[in-house]
């Protein structure tokens, strides 16, 4: 009984659901010159096959592409209709209720109609046999496909088709890419289609061709056509003289240019290095720096941050969807959020531990450890020993390119809000009242406490406030690498080191000594490799500490210890 | 914190040791580098005091644990200086052994070369040169305490000459472990990178599997603990102990009477270092490995530890502790082992609050609750206990 009533709904709703469908439609296929032929191709005796589909290259239709993958892929079907005509199909991702499966007209992949009955056409998984290809058919289909990516709608997709047709070296592609020149509008597509015409010309019959093209490529610094020059400089038959001579100019040309883009790019890498840097070191610049305790659990109150900023993506997923426009908003509601965690976890660690030990540093350093050890196993127990996914808002993704230099929007991004925390704190400090007291509190705690300062109150915030700057770097951090239990104390020398090279208690030789040291380091880095540059960084600031032990800006102090 | 550590470590006293100082110093001694071996050797293994090689084995891990601990200690409790590089001395001296050991595998390695294994893998087609002096078992006990000794001496005599000290000096300690771990982690630096060194298959001819090398290398470690112990109460109690205390509580005033402060504190830097490095050198053979992550910075603060729950600026806490913490370890990662960070997350954060002077002044401390309670109880109180 039941069965049978599921039975009647279903073929009730198949039935329903592509009539509505194809009266939303304007007709029941649409017949466009370039589907037809690809209909045709597709059911063409297997003799003349391979030419209908050769046929088909440079013609402009968002059908093909898909339909050819899916017949290399095996996922192509002939259909024999009612009337004995036969329509290629491919099936529905997803099969019905009882595993039956609706057969898709390869044009507009909607429900194929049987020509005589109007009814859908279902199937069987396994049913139909996919349509075989031979070597030739491969042939001609991977020769469709190559080249149908040039009309491609999306610019993106065009422009790779566009470099690897150029990569191919084939004189046979010049007449499309020259024709689609002239039609492209896209900047960055007709960028490419100018490399990749010069590039194939490079093996042109006519000499002043091929100078050309030399030229063209030098222009745009292509890195291929430099690696192209040097392999046909060591070529058996060398290039005529003129032409080897271009060869080498623009070889040092295009080096040149590209050392220069190098040298800016790991300047900005180093810039956006030392603003992550700058971020951690804030925090600790104050509760280090200006209130003495040596906080060995600061990179776990950053990593508190950055699990904050996990869960509030969470619950923007679940709310919004992945990738929806409402999930994009997710970091910034993140930001608040990673603040008030940190925050409230080192209220609770001022309170509980560091309250008893302002007078005790170095007893602050093993307390602390102690707690940042509890917090990794935390960290471990709630969220997995291993790394999450913290899925970048779209806005945070993808680079802008100035003359080939790539500025990453996320490092972007770390650049300016490092340089927005670094204003809120100095406004903080030097323009609100709360910032008078912490530094009358942090100069002598005693003689605050005389003229009626709270000194454990003012404690206990500047502690929270060093506290949720770290939890903000763990939220900026969680977009640049990956967020794991142990992720604190890959940060929390480097911050120290910060804070001592820049002089304790000082905003402004954190700002430098983080921003110096991130940049050293990036630049380092390509010559001596990553962990040789660390070290020898590191080296440098205990030499350097030498020679100015108090810092870059050291504190003034008439005080002797 | 200079004068709540004077008041926590009681005042010099001039003897070495009293008669019933040397007896409690030799018994447990005798038992341990004497009593226990025999026992070891000549009780049946069912036998209720035999100790297994295992037992042994353990305890002589720990007894170079203490006189690591006992650095610390003398470089913490008695110079004030907090060094978080002690761990990267300690596995110098392991190193510096580990690469004698080494050599001494032979053609008994995996690929039955000359060249230790790593070095077959990473494609070496002779020594490097710096390894040759390593055949020879003199060379490779000098460089055990020479290596770390340099290091610590340019380390030291940069620092202290520019008068770094305190929480600087820490931090400074630490980076430069850092940095070292980062180094020794590299392949291309040249000493087996993540892996270290393994494998060691015998030390001056003696088969390290056998039960009698793991018997001498336990009764090595323990004469080495009571060795050090020695040298240091030597030290502690000479007139150069007053001194160290003295820079410990206020080293301008220790420099403006006229002493070279500097040069003081290198010397017990660089011979902590040195000591340290042997203890390393007989930690290695014993555990079989020595890798990186034994010159963590971690490490360097998990030997503070022991010295903080012990109880600093006395010589026996630095013992206790580094046994009790390890004893607590081996105990605590078996039983509850993702409880275990928290025990010893706890167990910082409890001693620095509420023991700041250890294990050790625990006695002291019911002695003088119990004062307090016999003071302030009444006389029908004490005489129902039982006068």
């Amino acid at each position: 009984m039941l069965r049978l009533l599921v039975r009647l709904s279903l073929s009730f709703s198949l039935l329903l659901a592509p009539s509505l469908m194809l009266r939303a439609a304007s007709g029941p296929v649409s017949h466009s010159p370039a589907r037809a032929q690809l209909i045709a191709a597709l059911v063409a005796p297997p003799a003349e096959q391979a030419a209908a589909i050769r046929a088909l290259v440079g013609v402009e239709d968002s059908a093909i592409t898909p339909a050819l993958n899916a017949w290399r892929a095996g996922e192509l079907f002939l259909v024999t209709l009612g009337d004995g005509t036969r329509a290629p199909a491919t099936l529905a991702p997803a099969p019905g209720a009882e595993g039956q499966l609706l057969a898709l007209s390869v044009d507009s992949a909607t429900p194929l109609l049987d020509s005589t009955s109007g009814k859908p056409l279902i199937f069987a998984p396994k049913q139909l046999k996919p349509l075989d290809t031979t070597a030739p058919l491969r042939r001609a289909i991977r020769d469709v496909l190559e080249v149908a990516g040039v009309s491609d709608p999306t610019p993106s997709v065009r422009r790779e088709s566009v470099e690897r047709l150029g990569q191919s070296r084939k004189a046979e592609h010049l007449p499309l890419l020259k024709a689609r020149l002239v039609i492209e509008k896209v900047p960055v597509v007709r960028a490419a289609l100018t490399d990749a015409i010069a590039f194939i010309q490079l093996a042109d019959s006519d000499s002043k061709v091929r100078l050309a093209a030399i030229a063209s490529l030098t222009e745009a610094h292509s890195l291929a056509a430099a690696a192209r020059f040097k392999e046909q400089l060591a070529a058996t038959p060398a290039p005529p003289a003129d032409e080897a001579a271009a060869m080498v100019a623009a070889l040092k040309k295009i080096e040149a240019h590209w050392q220069i883009v190098n040298f800016f790019g790991n300047l900005f890498r180093g810039l956006s290095a030392g603003s992550v840097l700058l971020l951690i070191a804030l925090g600790l610049a104050i509760t280090f720096g200006l209130m003495g305790v040596i906080n060995m659990a600061h990179g776990e109150l950053m990593v508190v941050g950055a699990y904050a900023t996990f869960v509030v993506q969470n619950i923007f997923v679940s709310a919004f969807g992945l990738g929806s426009f409402g999930f994009n908003f997710y970091f910034i509601a993140a930001l608040p959020v990673a603040f008030a965690a940190a925050a409230a976890v080192g209220l609770l660690m001022e309170r509980g531990v560091i309250q008893f030990l302002y007078k005790r540093p170095l007893e602050s350093l093993l307390a602390t450890w102690g707690v940042s050890l509890a917090l990794q196993q935390t960290f471990r127990l709630v969220f997995g020993p291993a790394n999450v996914q913290i899925n970048a808002p779209s806005w945070l993704q993808g680079s802008a390119a100035i003359s080939d230099v790539l500025f990453a929007y996320n490092r972007l991004f770390v650049i300016g809000f490092a340089a927005l925390v670094v204003l809120g704190v100095w406004l903080v400090l030097n323009r609100t009242s709360l910032g008078l007291l912490v530094r009358a509190v942090m100069q002598n705690r005693q003689m605050a406490s005389c003229i009626g300062v709270k000194t454990t109150h003012v404690n206990m915030m500047t502690f929270g406030f060093g506290s949720g700057l770290a939890g903000l770097a763990g939220a900026c951090l969680s977009q640049l690498g990956n967020v794991g239990p142990s992720m604190g104390q890959l940060h929390i020398i480097d911050a120290f080191m910060v804070v001592v090279s820049g002089g304790v208690g000082n905003i402004l030789g954190t700002v430098a000594a983080s921003l110096g040291i991130g940049t050293v380091d990036q630049l380092l880095q390509p010559v001596l490799g990553a962990v040789m540059g660390k070290i020898l960084v590191l080296f440098a600031i205990i030499l350097f500490l030498q020679w100015r032990p108090g810092g870059l800006f050291p504190t003034r102090n008439r005080s002797l210890d | 914190m200079s004068s709540t550590a004077s008041s926590r470590v009681p005042d010099v006293e001039p003897r070495f040791f009293t008669r019933a100082q040397w007896a409690s110093f030799i018994i447990p001694t005798l038992i341990l580098a004497v009593l226990l071996p025999v026992f070891n050797a000549v009780l049946p293994p069912d036998h209720l005091l035999h100790p297994s090689t295992f037992t042994l084995n353990l305890y002589g891990k720990y007894a170079t644990y203490a006189v690591l601990a006992l650095g610390v200690d003398l470089l913490w409790g008695y110079l004030g200086i907090l060094s978080l590089g002690q761990s990267l001395f300690f596995a110098l001296g392991g190193y510096a052994f580990g690469m004698h050991l080494l050599l001494m595998i032979g053609k008994d390695g995996q690929y039955k070369s000359d060249l230790p294994d790593y070095m077959v893998f990473l494609g070496y087609k002779a020594l490097p040169a710096h390894w040759e002096p390593f055949y020879s078992f003199g060379f490779a006990a000098f460089a055990v305490m020479a290596v770390p000794a340099l290091l610590a001496f340019v380390f030291g005599w940069l620092a202290f000459r520019s008068r770094i000290k305190g929480v600087y000096l820490s931090i400074l300690t630490q980076a430069l472990t850092y940095a070292a771990a980062l180094l020794f982690f590299r392949n291309d630096f040249g000493f087996g990178g993540n892996n270290g060194f393994t494998d060691f298959k015998r030390v001056l001819g003696a088969d390290l599997n056998s039960v009698e090398t793991r018997r001498s290398l336990y009764i090595a470690s323990v004469l080495l603990l009571a060795g050090v112990f020695l040298l240091y109460r030597w030290l502690t109690r000479a007139k150069f102990g007053h001194l160290m205390q003295a820079i410990r509580d206020g080293e301008n005033r220790v420099l403006f009477s006229g002493y070279a402060t500097a040069r003081y504190k290198l010397f017990v830097f660089v011979l902590v270092a040195a000591i340290t490095g042997v203890a390393g050198a007989l930690y290695v053979p014993q555990v079989g490995i020595i890798n990186p992550s034994e010159m963590t910075a971690e490490k360097s603060i998990e030997a503070v530890v022991w010295v903080a729950v012990g109880g600093r600026g006395t010589l026996l806490g630095p013992i206790l502790g580094a046994l009790f913490v390890n004893a607590l370890k081996s105990w605590a990662t078996r039983a509850a082992p993702e409880l275990w960070l928290y025990f010893l997350g706890g167990l910082f954060v409890t001693v620095v609050l509420f023991l700041p002077g250890g294990l050790i002044s625990l006695p002291a401390k019911f002695r003088s609750i119990w004062a307090k309670f016999r003071s302030k109880a009444p006389a029908s109180d004490s005489s129902a206990i039982g006068h």
